[in-house]
């Protein structure tokens, strides 16, 4: 089998260490038997890939046509940060002829010692199998390792079977558009298992930078006595933001002001000994900064800017699958946000 | 109100508090290879807040401009700064100042209590003061006393902190370690101490924490009654550079046993603690030193091997010999390998050996703890079966390549029955690729949050010198015997002696 090199931005992830294909195998039409057949042969024809480390399954679910791709480099990157098995699920729409097809593909980080290999299988579904595709997870994940199921741009139903296969469920409430009663469906999932939203993830700088505002004793107090809160951004990551201020500060909605806008900010009035604080946390458009500040009446005044990373697209995936388990924080953060919500 | 900021708990990583960092020794090495890129790495982590400050001070003149530029130019000399670290690094370094002056002068505390003054007004740092010692060991409780007379061992206002890291050799034997720590106490109290090893700030040393503490399939067989024997190696390719003057006082015994050997052996040792906390961890390192049995004279010169490396060839490059060095003795007696076997008295470890070892110069760097079990009491099979069986083992390796190997007996495909022994190897690097905080960096945020665990406390110090002071005692003796060993060799045969009087040999990491 040919070796084929490709250097995928993941490399960015990898520490600038490219990714080979050691091995792929494809067919149409095919069962999960020949599908798992092929993906035991690829590993046991590659030394390399002997030695298994993997952290995760990771299941990508695709519905619309025109991110499949992405969403195939996007999972193909992240195996540089997670060594994992990653299936992804392009599931067709149509009342095709039913059947699989897939392609299955062993891939090794160049010049890593030891080497860290890792596979995806991408299947296209076609039929009556794409309303169980549970039924095509369970095969190919790997024993006693965490699934996480990933919708890059859609929330799953309540009766969707996915959720039983599911130990985590990864959602983007930015990507699934302006639609008011996502939140709240996002709140109920998070009743039945864990969710990350890469929304959350993405404003992590804002959150951290915020909160180093506010470290010290000459800060802290203003936290008591806020007046107001300005949100800027676009519709999931500004009601978030607000919601987690609205719910760790105790603040009423009164307090809190929400506006659209390309890139977020956050600015905080607050008052403490009869001074008042204006605290700022912003990315100007068009530059991939951050700009914090602290403004204290007749106290300290100062300013830094933070550089944002390069972005690629698994970034926010790779740091969401950093952290397994529940995260209180966003909890909290989405039961204020759906209490803004008119 | 509480004082802890509602807000950070989203953050999820440590946060430092507005504080200044004020580093002695600021024109030196240390700082511009360790302390400036770690304060860096921690700025892009955003784990330092806007109104953090640092002020370097030591004899060299210079203006604030010229402190900022030099730590601009010492960043990107070790690859940090760039695009991403521009504007940040040029913001940071904002809070930068530099105060000139001698340690021994008043005036230069003087000068400093001005500048954090300053500070605290203009950037919010509310009084809160990290003194980081970077100088040498002689300068220390200059430093720390002129800190005392000054008033600034104190914290200014209420609710604020000040800290004080010191850097190792941490004395140069028991009496002076205890006279430094007088001095450092008559001044600082000891939850002001922060007592540095990097060795501690590395995350596979804390991962043994992890290993033991958060398996059930490791503890229970974590004793004499599974375990052979313990073998603790902590190998260097490298000479001693341009260290030689320094190398020739210390020695491998101060420089590596006293304080990382003796880590990795405490918490190789200790029992489980109670609470994952600085008291908690520290306290039970303290205990399984107290265990380790002191040795007399005649027991040094039994269970102790000391060496010096002569010419010889290592990764294919031709070393030369210890004598040979920079800065070395034509006919020095320094030891640059030490080899020795330890007991421990407690329940745990009654009558299990700890060999270890350390060396410049060996064939390569590397830190590991090996646990060779006990072989099996009965083998079922023929002996002729099972020749290529060795005994169980389980290899921490600290570093390079950071993992654990599990040796075990397994059955050779085929018709014959034939076992053999196989590895099973665990990469951190392969099942985790996430970027690893480096010591420094690790250790410096611990110091700004005010966590202890990862620095050793006064008892832990003292401890160490109690195992170590008795070598040093003995090799004091002139006749005492100095083995020779080729550069890029595993050590002297004495070293093999010593563990085949057992009947057991190294291993080869």
């Amino acid at each position: 089998m040919a070796e084929a090199v490709t250097m995928l931005t993941g490399a960015q992830l990898t520490g600038g260490a490219p990714i080979t294909t050691v091995g792929s195998w494809e067919g149409d039409g095919v069962t999960v038997a020949q599908i798992a057949a092929a993906l035991s042969d690829l590993r046991r024809h590659e030394q390399r890939a002997a030695v298994r480390t993997s952290v995760l399954t990771l299941v990508a679910v695709v519905r619309d046509p025109e991110i499949v791709d992405v969403t195939i480099d996007t999972v193909r990157e992240l195996g540089g940060r997670h060594p994992s098995r990653t299936l992804v699920l392009v599931v067709a729409d149509t009342d095709e002829d039913p059947g699989i097809d897939a392609i299955v593909s062993v891939h090794a980080l160049r010049d890593q010692k030891p080497t860290v290999c890792f596979e995806d299988v991408v299947l296209r579904v076609r039929g009556p199998a794409r309303w169980h595709l549970d039924s095509l997870i369970e095969p190919f994940t790997l024993p006693d390792l965490p699934v996480a199921v990933w919708l890059p741009n859609r929330l799953p139903s309540p009766g969707d079977p996915l959720l039983a296969t599911a130990d985590r469920l990864v959602v983007d409430t930015r990507a699934i558009g302006d639609r008011p009663d996502s939140l709240v469906q996002v709140a109920r999932l998070l009743r039945r298992l864990p969710v990350t939203d890469l929304s959350w993830v993405r404003v992590a700088p804002w959150r951290s930078l915020l909160a180093g505002l506010f470290e010290g004793r000459a800060m802290r107090p203003f936290l008591d006595h806020v007046t107001r809160v300005e949100v800027a951004g676009h519709f999931g990551p500004r009601h978030l933001l607000a919601g987690w201020l609205k719910a760790t500060l105790g603040l009423t909605r009164a307090h809190v002001h929400i506006e659209e806008a390309e890139h977020v900010s956050i600015r905080i009035s607050a008052e403490h000994d009869g001074r008042v604080g204006r605290f700022s946390v912003a990315r100007p458009a068009a530059e991939r900064v951050i700009h914090s500040s602290v403004e204290i009446d007749d106290g300290p005044t100062f300013d830094q800017t933070w550089r944002l990373r390069d972005r690629w697209p698994s970034r926010s995936l790779a740091d969401a699958l950093t952290r397994i388990g529940d995260d209180p924080v966003y909890r909290r953060a989405l039961r204020g946000a759906v209490e803004l919500m008119p | 109100m509480s004082d802890a900021n509602p807000l950070a708990e989203a953050v999820g990583d440590k946060v430092a508090p507005p504080a200044v960092l004020v580093v002695f020794g600021a024109s030196g090495d240390l700082t511009s290879r360790k302390l400036m890129p770690a304060v860096e790495r921690l700025a892009l982590r955003r784990l330092l807040p806007a109104g953090f400050s640092v002020v370097g001070v030591a004899r060299t003149e210079m203006a604030d401009d010229d402190f900022r530029e030099r730590m601009r130019v010492a960043v990107e000399k070790l690859g940090g700064g760039g695009d991403e670290a521009g504007p940040v690094w040029a913001a940071f370094t904002g809070g930068f100042r530099y105060v000139a002056g001698d340690y021994a002068s008043p005036e230069t505390f003087d000068k400093l209590e001005s500048v954090l003054d300053e500070l605290d007004r203009e950037r919010g740092t509310s009084g809160n003061r990290l003194y980081y010692l970077a100088t040498p060991p002689a300068t220390f409780p200059v430093i720390v006393s002129g800190l005392a007379e000054h008033g600034l061992n104190r914290p200014a206002t209420e609710g604020a902190f000040v800290r004080v890291v010191i850097e190792k050799p941490y004395g140069h034997d028991r009496p002076s370690a205890r006279d430094l720590d007088a001095i450092v106490h008559a001044g600082f109290a000891e939850e002001q101490v922060y007592r540095i090893d990097h060795y501690l700030g590395k995350e596979t040393v804390q991962n043994v924490l992890a290993l033991r503490f958060a398996n059930t399939i490791f503890e229970p067989i974590w004793n004499r009654r599974y375990v052979d024997h313990v073998q603790i190696t902590v190998a260097e390719e490298l000479g001693v550079g341009h260290r030689g003057s320094f190398y020739e006082r210390a020695g491998a015994l101060r420089d590596i046993v006293q304080n990382h050997v003796m880590q990795v052996l405490a918490l190789t040792l200790m029992e489980p603690p109670a609470t994952f906390d600085a008291d908690g961890i520290r306290d039970e390192k303290v205990k399984a030193l107290k265990a380790v049995d002191v040795l007399s004279v005649d027991e040094v010169a039994l269970h102790v091997v000391r060496a010096q490396y002569t010419a010889g060839w290592v990764g294919g490059e031709q070393a030369p010999g210890y004598r040979d060095e920079v800065g070395v003795d034509p006919h020095s007696q320094t030891e640059t390998y030490v080899a020795m076997r330890l007991l421990v008295d407690n329940w745990r470890w009654a009558g299990v050996p700890f060999y270890v070892r350390t060396g410049k110069r060996l064939p390569k760097r590397v830190t590991e703890v090996a646990m060779e079990f006990h072989r099996p009491p009965h083998l079922p099979f023929k002996e002729s079966q099972a020749t290529g069986l060795a005994p169980n083992a389980l290899v921490l390796r600290i570093q390079p390549d950071e993992g654990i190997t599990l040796r075990f007996g397994a059955k050779v495909p085929g018709q014959e029955f034939q076992v053999r022994s196989v590895s099973m190897d665990f990469f951190y690097g392969a099942a985790f690729l996430e970027e690893t905080p480096e010591a420094y960096e690790r250790l410096l945020l611990d110091a700004l949050v005010g966590d202890q665990t990862l620095f050793i406390r006064s008892d832990e110090v003292e401890q160490a010198w109690q195992i170590v002071d008795p070598i040093l005692n003995a090799w004091g003796d002139e006749s005492a015997p100095l083995a020779r060993y080729d550069a890029g060799s595993w050590g002297p045969a004495e070293a093999d002696d010593l563990l085949a009087r057992d009947g057991r040999q190294w291993r080869k990491p």
